[in-house]
């Protein structure tokens, strides 16, 4: 991979991101009721909400304000929550990490399971354990993940088998055990769709590969079956999975908002939903920043990852 | 690769002999016979030539004898012998012992046959892992001693390459240094140079002599282009709907062939020296349309894509300047990447470009200035049927959009001209009806010539019309075009790789290369001697077929 691409990737992720600070900044401009209005409530008098206005630097031209938003993030400073009366940067750290411990653990699980599933699927088309994987991956796309959680929240956590905590978070510091059997089941309901998607994806470019002329010159030339699966199908295959997966990061993001909010994980999604009932709008800056930069980066590290698998991209 | 062979070296026992051979393939609309009782030898050190065109079976024939079947083939009769040993008797593990080790194969695109994604050294040294129980070092030592005799300059900085980072020919090389890798017995060459440029095609032929002379390898090759073969081959035969239908020396054959089939084959081979086009217009006739200084760069950017990515443009054409007369037919010829198809795009309206299209009294500066008149006047025919005809309108809407567009005819006498273009172009009125999948290759291409032809034009493009024909329908669409030319009227500019055609065809014959216009001439100083050393490689690279040459 050539320096000159790295670099270009990056530039392209920081334009990226500095747009996206801008439209967050620009967004809760636009709202209605600014953060001097929020903090006295609606029936603040107007001479109240103007003093409130100077003391939060309101009453300044939107340039002057976006540099010191932006000055502020480059320099670790998010503001001051305005319900939580904490430093934003520390309650979206937590849930940060939070949120980062389930999806992680579910992006590997739904790795590790789907690619595989997908590749069998692809060399066993049309027999039995093609049409079970396709089964599987039919249900499990069109179920929205309430739907999953619940159904595993009564078959998994309900009194009849109750083998995993219906809720709350242990931290995988405090104790592994705990972690794990509290992530069990939001991992699952946010990795059933992955999985789902994911290992169709692997299938359909798998099938394709399969039938290329380069697979048939590596059979033709005596090479075992396991060779040419593994060394000349799978690099061709897992180029566009791992597109679809950096994809799926950000159907990951959104999925996480409801899946902590029912399993009561203490992450950025339930923080996101209280910000926004509560109106905190430097929480919800923050969080809408630190997930577009989540996606960005899965977005590099993916086009880094297509780059080693298929050497064509690397000069492109 | 040097050295006799350690098996079935005897001269006794032929290398390959496939005899009362049949297969078929199962259908949901029963079995199709893709091979009949075939009988075929591969003697020792001898190349057998196997010509048919597509759909002939000789494709079958290759993935038989590599028991390479899909699952619905069928076989039924017949034995398949190598050295001897029949291969239909032999288990799976065994075949994998023989793939590659004992019968290897060059395939017909060497740019889809590699794998993009490993290093060309990895995929010529893993047969001789796999065969020869070679370490990897002494597999890539090999592989670069195997790389140097097909005649690649430095074979080690090649091994490290990836196949997108070699050029068509080397690529090729590094395909027939992988079949040679093992020293098989027989080598199946499924159209090898198909794929290939005219002057790489020719380098290739010419390193299949010198390694067959070198190694004395039993070869099967198998082509649509009698030609071609008689270049190569010892033994011939010619197969046909599944059935071999003549075989014996390779100069007898194209001497004296008995079968009709094989004598329309040969007819078919375009021969520069049999005049087909139409009479040439006056030299004094004023030009229909020129272009002057075309230029056309690709790859443009915005300015945002030149930030974040800049890539370099390329010229895909560069001051090209051509003319066409009205009546008179211009061959543009040029291997590809030459720029002749996009000089085709840029005169047919499609691409836009620099420069100047004079057309009639008429000046044009730029694609947005191109009109519909213009693009009533100048129609295009494109290479693949398949792709330029809508596989959901049937032939009558198809021809009859052009009418419904321009206005040709009135709303009543529409139907009336469909039959009489179908007439034209040969097709009987009843396939008005038919959808583009019920027609054969020919017949697209016929009903896509129609329908240029339909708007009436003043001059029509035929970008490699018969590029993807087979050779028996190439010569009778390329026929068909002068007898429209002839019936019309209308210039035409054809733009093709195959010289011979062209050179039946054409008036004057325009060459490009890398973008620019090399050579233009008039066809009877084809091998004059102020040709431009480029068009005389080109002429060098295709000599008429053996028949035709006393």
């Amino acid at each position: 991979m050539t320096l000159g691409y790295l670099v270009r990737r990056l530039l392209a992720v920081i334009l990226v991101l500095f747009v996206v600070t801008f439209a967050v900044f620009a967004i809760t401009m636009i709202l209605p009721g600014n953060a001097a209005v929020m903090i006295l409530g609606e029936y603040g008098t107007e001479e109240a909400v103007a003093a409130m206005e100077r003391r939060l630097g309101l009453d300044r031209p939107w340039y002057i304000q976006y540099l010191d938003w932006i000055g502020g993030i480059l320099r670790g400073d998010l503001g001051q929550s305005l319900r939580l009366s904490l430093p934003v940067a520390d309650v979206v750290g937590d849930a940060f990490w939070n949120s980062a411990s389930l999806a992680v653990t579910s992006l590997v699980s739904v790795t590790v399971i789907a690619i595989p599933l997908g590749v069998l699927a692809a060399i066993k088309r049309g027999t039995v354990a093609d049409l079970v994987i396709g089964i599987f991956s039919y249900i499990g796309a069109s179920m929205p993940e309430f739907v999953t959680a619940t159904l595993l929240l009564i078959f998994l956590a309900g009194p009849a088998l109750g083998l995993f905590p219906a809720g709350g978070f242990v931290s995988p510091g405090e104790s592994l055990g705990g972690f794990s059997s509290h992530v069990v089941l939001p991992a699952a309901t946010l990795g059933l769709i992955l999985t789902a998607h994911i290992s169709r994806q692997v299938r359909s470019e798998m099938s394709e590969v399969l039938s290329s002329d380069y697979i048939r010159a590596a059979r033709l030339k005596g090479l075992r079956e396991r060779r040419v699966i593994r060394r000349h199908a799978l690099p061709n295959s897992l180029a566009p999975a791992v597109a679809v997966i950096s994809l799926d990061i950000g159907y990951l993001l959104g999925g996480i908002i409801v899946v902590e909010e029912i399993f009561a994980w203490p992450g950025l999604g339930r923080l996101l939903i209280y910000a926004l009932e509560n109106r905190d709008l430097p929480v919800i800056q923050a969080i809408t920043l630190v997930l577009a930069t989540v996606y960005a980066l899965s977005n590099l590290l993916s086009d880094i990852v297509i780059a080693i698998l298929d050497p064509r991209v690397r000069y492109a | 690769m040097a050295g006799g062979n350690a098996r079935g070296a005897d001269s006794v026992t032929p290398v390959l002999e496939v005899s009362g051979y049949s297969l078929s393939y199962a259908t949901p609309s029963g079995p199709v016979h893709a091979l009949k009782n075939v009988d075929l030898r591969v003697t020792h050190g001898q190349t057998h030539g196997l010509v048919g065109e597509s759909g002939s079976g000789k494709s079958s024939l290759a993935w038989a004898i590599l028991r390479y079947l899909p699952e619905n083939a069928i076989e039924n009769d017949g034995r398949l012998l190598l050295s001897g040993e029949n291969l239909r008797d032999r288990t799976h593990p065994q075949i994998l012992e023989i793939r590659g080790r004992r019968i290897s194969m060059v395939f017909q695109d060497p740019s889809t046959s590699l794998n993009p994604a490993m290093r060309l050294g990895e995929q010529l040294s893993e047969v001789l892992i796999r065969h020869r129980g070679l370490s990897l070092q002494e597999a890539l030592e090999e592989s670069e001693a195997a790389l140097a005799r097909t005649g690649i300059a430095k074979p080690g900085d090649m091994l490290r390459r990836y196949p997108h980072e070699a050029s068509g020919g080397e690529k090729q090389r590094v395909v027939i240094a992988t079949a040679f890798a093992c020293n098989p017995e027989l080598i199946v060459f499924d159209e090898p140079t198909t794929a290939l440029d005219i002057i790489t095609a020719q380098q290739i032929l010419e390193l299949f002599n010198q390694l067959q002379d070198e190694t004395s390898i039993s070869a099967l090759y198998i082509s649509h282009d009698l030609g071609l073969v008689s270049r190569v081959a010892d033994v011939v035969s010619v197969i046909n709907s599944g059935e071999i239908v003549e075989s014996g020396p390779c100069a007898e054959v194209f001497r004296t062939p008995r079968n009709d089939y094989t004598k329309a084959l040969l007819d078919a081979v375009p021969n520069p020296k049999q005049w087909l086009g139409v009479k040439e217009p006056p030299s004094e006739a004023p030009a229909l349309m020129s272009a002057k200084g075309v230029t056309v760069e690709y790859g443009r950017q915005s300015l945002l894509g030149q930030l974040l990515a800049p890539k370099p443009t390329h010229l895909g054409a560069q001051e090209v300047s051509i003319e066409v007369r009205k009546g008179e037919l211009v061959g543009l010829v040029g291997e590809s990447g030459s720029g002749k198809s996009t000089m085709g795009k840029v005169l047919s309206g499609l691409q836009d470009f620099d420069g100047v299209v004079r057309f009639g009294d008429r000046d044009f500066a730029r694609l947005a200035q191109i009109d519909r008149a213009y693009r009533r006047a100048v129609q295009i025919v494109f290479q693949h049927p398949d792709a330029s005809l809508n596989p959901r309108q049937r032939v009558r809407e198809i021809l009859s959009r052009p009418l419904k567009l321009y206005d040709i005819v009135p709303r009543e006498q529409r139907a009336e001209r469909i039959a009489r273009l179908l007439e034209q172009v040969r097709l009987p009125p009843e396939f008005a009806d038919r959808l583009p999948h019920q027609l054969s290759g020919g017949e697209k291409q016929r009903v896509a010539i129609a329908r240029a032809f339909a708007a009436e034009p003043e001059l029509v493009i035929c970008d490699e019309i018969t590029a993807s024909l087979d050779v028996s329908v190439q010569a009778s669409v390329a026929e068909l075009l002068v007898s429209l030319q002839r019936q019309t009227g209308t210039a035409c500019l054809f733009i093709t790789h195959d010289l011979n055609l062209v050179r039946q065809l054409a008036h004057r014959i325009c060459v490009m290369q890398h973008g620019r216009l090399m050579d233009a001439f008039h066809r009877d100083d084809a091998e004059g001697p102020d040709r431009n050393p480029y068009t005389r490689a080109l002429l060098k690279a295709v000599p008429p077929p053996a028949s035709q040459a006393a």
